[in-house]
């Protein structure tokens, strides 16, 4: 119990004493997380309007392949991925592989189903007047597109925070395309799984400490979103 | 002139279902028009079709001689305003929404402020311009879909069910606004309504839908029964007709063609039925009258036949009407 109570506080003194090395770490995790929502929040959102505004032939096989992806193992794409960028694969000449553009790559495909799904179903939970309404008043494809992603921009937020809570949680591909490289590629869950392999059981959980933090902010922020859109 | 609307086999099925049916429909232009019919006999379908909300499963439909083949382009979009049964207005105030649906027309930024004051002052909705949407009444509310509605100063302005969930005083402001811009040179509204006489004491032209089919009949005074040797069993009353037309289960009497008396006329017409007067109310000055002789009839009279037959609740009338004014469906 004491190696427990111990670990706890020396991980409370290390985050209290704004460990450098720590905050660098947490400042990779949460920028490559940011700019993967980001990144994955301006393709999945359009897209996710798009889907849902029309219909097309194929448009259940999309929704399914979208459902499928959200399901699909993080280490199955950072295998894929690990592929495409080794020396070896087709876009080894990039060397992107072991860079924190390799992590913001695979965390955005992570995301980008969960966030497309969460678009398409704000528009199709939305109120069923609105498209009609933007319609009648003269709202045309990307205008309406625009109007509706506008009308439901609390839901299309909290698509993108969703998705950078599960960006920052991943592991798997964080591992592999990113290498844990210190100070670089190293992000709070490739941290504290070696933190954890090598015995040092307090910096990993004063990462775990700080991840369940922004957990929590993320968490807050939802609601709060989800208030503002009632 | 032409025509707002041309409809040509027009059909829309939903669930496999004909929700409706219209074989040939003009709909002239310049005029106060009322589609008349019950809930789901296809009135918010056709206003759909009308709005270019939606599109008919089969045949054709022209906006003011041109026909459409996938969408409206953004000047055919400006002939139309369409207001909802139940409007919906976006986040932000009154002129908010008004402004946006300006903008969506590709109407100037100079031109909207000027725009806007117009719209208000039509709906006598100036007092609430900077207020939010989701804090108006459910009159306020119409009131402020219109406004966006007019604001573009369509040529034709489509309503669905303007007066439902209104009171007494909302109603009596909405009939007075409808009035006020079908007034207007070069404007046509399209209005639905399940209040027959309300429709058809407001609109030059009624247009009655009974289950997703156009009928010529004036949906008022409509009775269900059998047609026997050019006479119709209510199973109440027998109503002179001249038709032999026995697949007909349904026959309507047109209220303008209903003689009101207190004695009964020694007249050609072949149908006298007496009853007891039940309701008089006043819209747009026509007195409606109900009169109960076993089925209950809907007339229409002026105030001054209200006064001069000095008529009360209560009273015993007889009503009167040709067998050429029953039509039969």
């Amino acid at each position: 119990m004491s190696y427990f109570t111990d670990s706890f506080s020396a991980a409370v003194d290390l985050i209290t004493a704004l460990d450098p090395e720590l905050f660098q770490i947490v400042f990779n995790s949460v920028s490559i997380s940011l700019i993967a929502a980001l990144i994955a929040g301006v393709l999945a959102i359009p897209a996710g309007i798009v889907m849902a505004l029309n219909r097309f032939p194929g448009k259940q096989l999309v929704q399914h392949t979208l459902n499928t992806l959200m399901a699909m193992p993080t280490v199955l794409i950072g295998l894929l991925l690990y592929g495409l960028f080794s020396r070896l694969g087709p876009l080894g000449h990039l060397e992107l592989l072991y860079t924190p553009t390799a992590i913001i790559i695979a965390e955005a495909i992570l995301i980008f189903p969960i966030m497309m799904n969460l678009a398409i179903a704000a528009v199709t939970a939305a109120d069923p007047r609105l498209v009609p309404t933007l319609v009648s008043l003269g709202a045309k494809s990307a205008s309406l597109a625009f109007q509706v992603a506008k009308q439901t921009r609390f839901i299309m937020l909290a698509a993108v925070i969703t998705g950078f809570g599960r960006a920052i949680g991943e592991v798997g591909a964080a591992m592999m395309l990113g290498g844990n490289i210190a100070g670089y590629t190293r992000t709070m869950t490739t941290a504290i799984a070696l933190e954890t392999s090598k015995g040092e059981f307090e910096t990993g959980l004063a990462l775990g400490l700080l991840l369940l933090l922004i957990a929590f902010l993320v968490n807050f922020i939802l609601s709060w979103l989800q208030r503002e859109q009632q | 002139m032409t025509a707002a609307y041309q409809l040509n086999n027009i059909k829309v099925f939903h669930q496999q279902q004909c929700n409706l049916d219209i074989p040939q429909l003009t709909i002239p232009s310049d005029q106060c028009i009322a589609l008349l019919g019950d809930n789901g006999a296809g009135k918010s379908t056709l206003l759909n079709l009308l709005a270019y909300l939606d599109m008919p499963n089969e045949g054709q439909l022209r906006l003011m001689g041109q026909t459409i083949k996938s969408s409206l382009s953004p000047a055919q979009r400006r002939t139309i305003g369409y207001v909802n049964q139940q409007p919906f207005l976006l986040a932000g105030s009154v002129t908010d929404n008004i402004a946006l649906a300006l903008k969506l027309q590709g109407i100037a930024a100079a031109q909207r402020p000027s725009l806007i004051r117009e719209a208000l002052q039509h709906v006598n909705l100036t007092h609430l311009a900077t207020q939010t949407a989701n804090t108006l009444s459910g009159g306020e509310l119409k009131r402020a879909a219109i406004a966006r509605a007019i604001a573009h100063e369509p040529q034709i302005l489509l309503l669905d069910e303007p007066f439902s969930h209104l009171d007494q005083s909302h109603i009596q402001q909405f009939e007075v606004i409808i009035e006020q811009l079908a007034a207007q040179a070069g404007k046509t509204v399209i209005f639905s309504t399940h209040d027959r006489l309300q429709g058809a004491a407001l609109a030059n032209t009624t247009i009655n839908l009974i289950k997703g089919k156009v009928t010529k009949s004036p949906i008022l005074n409509v009775f269900h029964g059998q047609l026997k040797d050019k006479i119709f069993d209510t199973g109440k009353l027998h109503i002179h007709t001249t038709s032999q037309h026995h697949q007909a289960s349904h026959i309507a009497i047109d209220p303008h063609e209903i003689i009101i008396s207190t004695d009964v006329l020694d007249s050609s017409m072949r149908n006298h039925f007496s009853g007891r007067l039940t309701a008089i109310s006043e819209e747009t000055g026509v007195i409606h009258l109900t009169i109960d002789c076993k089925e209950r009839f809907y007339a229409l009279i002026s105030p001054e036949s209200l006064y001069s037959l000095n008529l009360s609740i209560g009273n015993t009338l007889c009503l009167s009407f040709k067998s050429t004014a029953v039509s039969l469906f």
